[in-house]
């Protein structure tokens, strides 16, 4: 589905992204992970072609180079970390706006199959009582479920999360996640995401990229990536310990993993 | 409600200011310049030694030892007046916007105005300055002082001050009788005129086009001083100094006669032919007969010894050349 | 769930209409010179039946060559400026963003002293050399006031963006009085023109703003969806299939011809875009298929309303009308300034 040869991103004479390929096919949820300063959010710009980068990325064998933005945009979502918006518009409207790629221009966006899809992302992120709010009054993970219902209405096959819940507390963390992983279900589908919260990647991840310094140390299926030796080396510290430390005092016995 | 009373008071204020800016200031009282003052006093060899003693028409009392013989004017009028005199080879700078006689602009020009440039007025070495009281300061006037250079004020507000200028300009430069004659001159063709004119018509004084919006000559201008000489009516008495106007309110007053002072380039159609185009204006009397007069050259703008060639160009104009 | 459209109905749009006809015919019956209702009404039915005004001589002198083309062209110009403001602070998400405000009129405005200064005209085209110029100076001002804005902070941020606008506004201006201090007497008159005046308006003033109205606005209102999702955040935009930079691009083409038409005809009238948009974005919200439309209307009505009080304030004098909307203008900035500091 989404196929990644040789990207390099360079901004002046750094290289924050060093000449990486990865592949992802449907049904998978890509976690990539590594500290900061790896590279990790400038794959997911360069993936969404918000920095220039050399290299090939293809979408269902097309080069997303030629494409246009609006096609772009019904193959492919991003959800950003942070949002700011500068004026009181109404979820509802926000969250119509996702329709904009299949329906474009002053009239568009009001086919019977939008309306349905608009209908169902509210209904999934449960948006219904904030519909005629300004997203200025909202919270961080309500205007986060805003946007993600957005998202759905836009209805891409290849949803790209970065760092979606960096500001969220747990409620809303696990909101998010299970939304993502109920979207994923649907045939077709698949998730790239950036995720600073190993457990989290563990969790929700079919696949996984390590990376430090712009190189990817290893890939492929969660549990073979994330072992305990690959992460301590790439952190450079006791990972495993560390994590055990701070979830064992809650659930003694059985770790991380089940949510 | 309360949250708009910020905006209601400011908006109060406004308003009063613009009121206020509509007024014009109350003409100036001008401190009366004394009679300029002469002694002769012969000393023993039997040369004579003159002592000028001038009040300048900001008050100010000027002795001089001798006869200026370098000086730098400022303003258009008091270049105007030196040449009148004769005086004309005294001046050794000028300000940048005087331009009559032709002969003026070879002399060295100097930054006037709000500009003025103490430093090009000290370089050229002058005995004398003469300016206005309308942009010089008191620091700018001291600093001059100290250089050794006498600054005298002429600032003219009305005919009568411009005999003013003259006699003390003649007396500064030691040409008082040709002031006396100046004026004389100027005070017989404004008496003549006078008393030649007839029928009372109304006037419009136009200092700026439409394209730039409709500046007008009001009262206490020397337009409307002559304008009264003539026995004219201006149609815009009731604004005070120059403004912007309505163009609608033109239309409405019907002037019998249209004077513009606007500058002609040599391209497109002059002013009189641009006035005499503009829609809405057919029914004007002054269009209709053709009564448009382009004083372009300052004659009745400028308070210097040509208004009353100005006044004269008018008179020819509005009564026709035989009249007198 | 029902269907419902984001912009204004039928009802709605006559409505507006009906109050700017309304303003309208206001401007049109109260002037400098008091004409008698009967009067003003017999003219105007008389100019457009075609039937002969021979018994009002007067009011029709100044009603229809005068008072109307004028009425006309500020309502254009209201329009118009109003419209490019909501465009730009939808474009730039920034409230505070207006053709005055980033500098783009005083880089029109030098644009037009050039053409005045230099002599540069086209041939059988009275307006056009300024207004080729003007154009063409509000557009590369806009770039590089965006560009350098851009360099200094990508997230434009308020605060740099104005700074950045202030600035060029008072670099722009600098060279202007450089061109007419060197240009001698023939410019010297342009400083009133700076003001802003639509006295001697004509009519073909008024047929060339309703021209580039109609396309470039018409533009603008075509882009109210892409306007809204850059007024969520250009980042959201690109996600959504905005293409950023092309959508980006139009807008500032359409509103430079805009701002450049209008400053060409009518010199710089500050503010408008300011005032109109913000005043209205608190009735309508900030969704642009209602707010541009409002705009539309709203601008045209509040600068009729300003250039009433400039004709009739003070008598037979006149005001600038750059005066009047340069006040309101101000109190308004300085409001959605603290507001937006405070937030």
């Amino acid at each position: 589905m989404l196929e990644v040869q040789n990207l390099t991103v360079r901004f002046g004479s750094l290289t924050i992204v060093d000449n990486i390929s990865f592949s992802l096919a449907p049904g998978q949820w890509l976690m990539v992970v590594g500290p900061n300063g790896a590279g990790k959010t400038t794959i997911i710009s360069a993936i969404s072609r918000a920095v220039p980068y050399t290299g090939q990325v293809l979408f269902e064998g097309r080069d997303i180079r030629h494409q246009k933005t609006r096609e772009l945009a019904q193959c492919m979502g991003v959800l950003s970390q942070n949002h700011y918006v500068g004026y009181g518009f109404t979820v509802e409207e926000v969250i119509r706006l996702g329709r904009y790629a299949h329906a474009p221009g002053l009239l568009g966006g009001k086919q019977h199959a939008g309306e349905a899809l608009v209908a169902q992302a509210i209904a999934k992120t449960g948006m219904e009582p904030y519909l005629k709010q300004s997203v200025l009054t909202l919270s961080g993970g309500e205007l986060q479920r805003t946007f993600l219902a957005q998202l759905f209405a836009q209805d891409p096959r290849l949803l790209i999360l970065d760092e979606p819940t960096n500001h969220l507390d747990l409620v809303y963390q696990k909101q998010v996640f299970q939304l993502v992983q109920e979207w994923l279900r649907q045939p077709g589908r698949a998730v790239i995401s950036v995720v600073h919260d190993l457990s989290l990647a563990r969790a929700y991840g079919t696949h996984a990229i390590l990376m430090q310094k712009g190189r990817i140390v290893s890939a492929g299926a969660t549990q073979e990536v994330m072992t305990p030796d690959n992460l301590n080396a790439v952190y450079a510290m006791d990972v495993f310990d560390w994590m055990q430390r701070l979830y064992g005092q809650w659930a003694p016995g059985e770790g991380e993993g089940t949510l | 409600m309360k949250k708009f009373m910020p905006y209601v008071l400011c908006l109060l204020v406004a308003l009063l200011l613009l009121g206020c800016s509509g007024k014009t200031e109350e003409p100036k009282e001008e401190p009366t310049a004394q009679a300029p003052e002469e002694t002769v006093e012969t000393n023993e060899a039997g040369n004579s030694h003159t002592t000028i003693s001038v009040t300048d028409m900001s008050g100010r009392e000027i002795t001089l030892t001798e006869p200026v013989t370098r000086i730098v004017a400022l303003t258009a009028s008091d270049c105007e007046i030196l040449y009148a005199l004769g005086a004309g080879d005294a001046l050794v700078g000028r300000g940048e916007y005087c331009d009559w006689p032709k002969e003026v602009t070879e002399v060295p020009s100097v930054q006037s105005g709000a500009d003025t440039n103490i430093e090009q007025i000290i370089a050229l070495n002058p005995q004398v300055l003469l300016m206005s009281t309308m942009a010089q300061t008191e620091e700018q006037i001291a600093a001059l002082e100290n250089a050794g250079i006498r600054v005298v004020v002429s600032d003219a507000q009305d005919i009568e001050g411009v005999y003013e200028a003259i006699s003390l300009i003649g007396a500064l430069m030691g040409r008082s009788t040709e002031a006396e004659a100046l004026v004389s001159e100027m005070q017989s063709t404004f008496t003549e005129i006078q008393s030649a004119s007839g029928d009372s018509k109304t006037v419009y004084f136009e200092v700026s086009p439409l394209e730039y919006g409709l500046w007008a000559a009001g009262s206490n201008t020397f337009m409307d001083e002559i304008a009264q000489m003539l026995h004219l009516t201006n149609i815009f008495a009731d604004v005070s100094g120059w403004g912007e106007v309505s163009e609608e309110q033109v239309i409405q007053r019907a002037p019998d006669y249209i004077v513009t002072i606007a500058m002609y380039f040599g391209e497109g159609p002059t002013p009189e032919e641009e006035i005499a185009s503009r829609s809405g204006w057919e029914n004007i009397p002054a269009i209709q007969e053709g009564r448009i007069l382009n004083l372009q050259n300052n004659e009745l703008s400028r308070p210097g010894p040509r208004l009353a060639e100005g006044a004269q160009m008018l008179f020819d104009f509005v009564y026709g050349e035989d009249a007198v | 769930m029902k269907k419902r459209t984001e912009g204004f109905g039928p009802v709605e749009y006559a409505l507006f209409t009906a109050v700017t006809l309304a303003v309208l015919l206001l401007c049109i019956c109260v002037g400098s010179v008091m004409l008698p209702l009967k009067e003003t009404v017999a003219v105007l039915w008389n100019a457009l039946t075609g039937a002969d005004n021979e018994a009002y001589a007067l009011a029709a002198n100044i009603l229809l060559p005068v008072r109307l083309p004028r009425v006309l062209c500020v309502a254009l110009v209201g329009a118009c400026l109003s419209l490019c403001g909501a465009a730009m602070q939808g474009l730039l998400k920034n409230p505070l963003a207006d053709g005055t405000t980033l500098g783009v009129s005083s880089g029109a405005s030098l644009g037009a002293v050039l053409a005045i200064a230099f002599g540069f005209s086209l041939p059988g085209f009275p307006l056009g050399g300024t207004m080729v110029l003007a154009i063409s100076f509000a557009f590369v001002s806009l770039l590089l006031i965006l560009s350098l804005a851009y360099r200094l902070d990508s997230s434009l941020s308020t605060n740099t963006i104005i700074l950045i606008g202030v600035i060029f506004s008072m670099f722009a201006s600098s060279i202007s009085s450089l061109v007419i201090t060197f240009a001698g007497d023939k410019v010297k008159t342009i400083t009133f023109w700076t003001m802003g005046s639509l006295q001697g308006s004509s009519y073909e003033n008024a047929l060339l703003l309703l021209g580039a109205l109609t396309l470039f606005g018409g533009i603008l209102l075509w882009h109210a969806r892409e306007l809204n999702a850059f007024a969520v955040g250009e980042d959201n935009a690109r996600s959504i299939g905005v293409d950023v930079r092309r959508v980006k691009l139009t807008v500032l083409i359409a509103i430079s011809v805009l701002i450049g038409v209008c400053v060409s005809v009518s010199g710089t009238i500050g503010f408008v875009g300011l005032v109109t948009p913000h005043m209205l974005r608190s009735i309508t919200g900030p969704n642009h298929r209602r707010l541009l439309p409002a705009a539309l209307f709203g601008g045209a009505c509040f600068l009729l309303l300003s250039d009433l009080l400039a004709r009739t304030l003070l008598g037979p004098r006149e005001l600038p009308l750059g005066v009047i909307t340069s006040f309101v203008g101000s109190l308004v900035f300085i409001y959605i300034f603290c507001k937006a500091r405070t937030r």
